[in-house]
């Protein structure tokens, strides 16, 4: 009988302490805490690469491989987006047949404003996108809306991207709104979790695996990912959107890959841009 | 001191029976140490190597045959679609998989089906496994 009970006492203490460690912080609504994510994601690329500069992370694979950063360097000596600045330019100072402009539909006439999206949309519960509301814009005035990947749309947000550069990233998860709160908590999730017949998560790649190769190529830090999009990557040979790359990537885990701008996109977009709060916009950027 | 003893004991010998190894650890390693068709012992039981389509797979090759796997892959795969976890190309095998039996092919189109399968059911145990383990990674 004696055994007996200091078995269970010894099974207690066991499954006690198995419950502590599976007691996980951030995991649920009522313990989720972006801003510790923020800076436990940014404290573990400090110790992961401690001579890389914070600020520098906006440049992606090139602050932290200095092979990478020679070439890249190179290479924004004649930068291969200027064209589409230029053409985005012209766009978005284009009328429209109504003879708006997109200029009547953001916030300080589109100019300067890249860094505060996405953001949480209130009214609509939803998150929105800057290509988002490029097409809201659009329709809003009469004109079909632009397809997400590349080209126009791209080339708009390039330009808009262009007029924000060196504004610091100022995401807002307003105070108490269980939405945007599950919003953010959803894009997370993504982020972490495996998916497709490869097993990968982003994390995988742009977390454990940042400046690890992959066949040929060193997988960008997570942080500061947003910052430079839309990108001139070499591989597409054209400037691109987030969600372009985002759909490239979920296809490369072999998974099936969600359309640009779906909403488990746009929270996880909603995700890493917060998580680079505190760096600034240097988009468009060029990749390879 | 029996007590201490006995606690100890629990401690200590609890976690290293949860170590051992599964029925699932020892089938993924035997399957990629030997392929399908091998015989493994565990738990002092034998178990084939094969994977249960593999299994469904192995029966006569007819129309109505292979029309049922597919039926049951498709089946599979919007569950798992409906989860998130599609996989690339599940679709595809399913497509060429009808259009193995258009042609008469209906041994392929059975192998075809019960890969589909396969990649529906794998992705709906890494749905499984995901939704309690995605936190694992994240920095704290």
């Amino acid at each position: 009988m004696k055994i007996i009970k200091n078995i269970t006492i010894g099974l207690s203490l066991l499954l006690s302490s198995q419950l502590v460690f599976s007691a996980q912080p951030g995991t649920t609504l009522a313990s989720v805490n972006p801003e510790a994510d923020r800076m436990a994601l940014q404290n573990y690329f400090k110790k992961r690469f401690p001579d890389a500069e914070l600020a520098d992370y906006v440049n992606g694979i090139y602050a932290v491989d200095a092979d990478s950063r020679e070439q890249w360097e190179e290479l924004e000596s004649f930068p291969p987006y200027e064209f589409d600045v230029e053409e985005g330019e012209r766009l978005f100072k284009t009328a429209f047949a109504n003879g708006k402009g997109y200029a009547d539909c953001f916030e300080n006439g589109g100019v300067g404003i890249r860094q505060n999206f996405p953001y949480w949309d209130k009214e609509a519960s939803t998150v929105k996108t800057l290509e988002q509301e490029i097409n809201e814009c659009r329709e809003s005035n009469g004109e079909k809306p632009l397809k997400w990947g590349k080209g126009a749309i791209a080339q708009i947000s390039a330009y808009m991207a262009w007029t924000s550069r060196d504004n610091v990233f100022d995401i807002k998860i307003p105070e108490g709104d269980e939405g945007a709160l599950a919003a953010y908590l959803e894009g997370k999730k993504f982020f972490y979790t495996k998916r497709g017949q490869l097993n990968l998560s982003c994390a995988n790649c742009h977390l454990q695996g940042s400046n690890v190769r992959i066949r040929a190529d060193l997988a960008g830090p997570a942080l500061g990912h947003p910052s430079h999009f839309p990108v001139f990557r070499s591989k597409w040979g054209s400037l691109g959107t987030l969600h372009r790359r985002y759909k490239g990537c979920h296809k490369d885990s072999r998974s099936k890959p969600l359309d640009m701008q779906h909403e488990t996109f746009r929270n996880l977009e909603y995700f890493q841009t917060y998580m680079s709060n505190g760096l600034v916009v240097n988009g468009p950027g060029s990749r390879k | 001191m029996k007590k201490l003893i006995a606690i100890i004991a629990t401690v200590v010998l609890l976690p290293a029976a949860a170590i051992a190894e599964t029925f699932d650890e020892a089938f993924e390693m035997n399957r990629a140490m030997y392929g399908k068709g091998y015989t493994f012992t565990w738990s002092g039981q034998q178990y084939s190597t094969d994977h249960q389509e593999e299994v469904e797979a192995r029966v006569d090759a007819t129309k109505a045959n292979a029309e049922s796997l597919i039926a049951k892959a498709k089946a599979h795969n919007a569950e798992v679609a409906k989860v998130g976890f599609e996989w690339k190309l599940t679709k595809g095998l399913l497509k060429d998989a009808e259009a193995a039996i258009e042609s008469g092919d209906y041994r392929k189109a059975l192998n075809l089906a019960a890969q589909a399968k396969y990649h529906a059911r794998i992705g709906l145990q890494q749905h499984a496994y995901a939704e309690k383990n995605w936190h694992l990674s994240v920095p704290q």
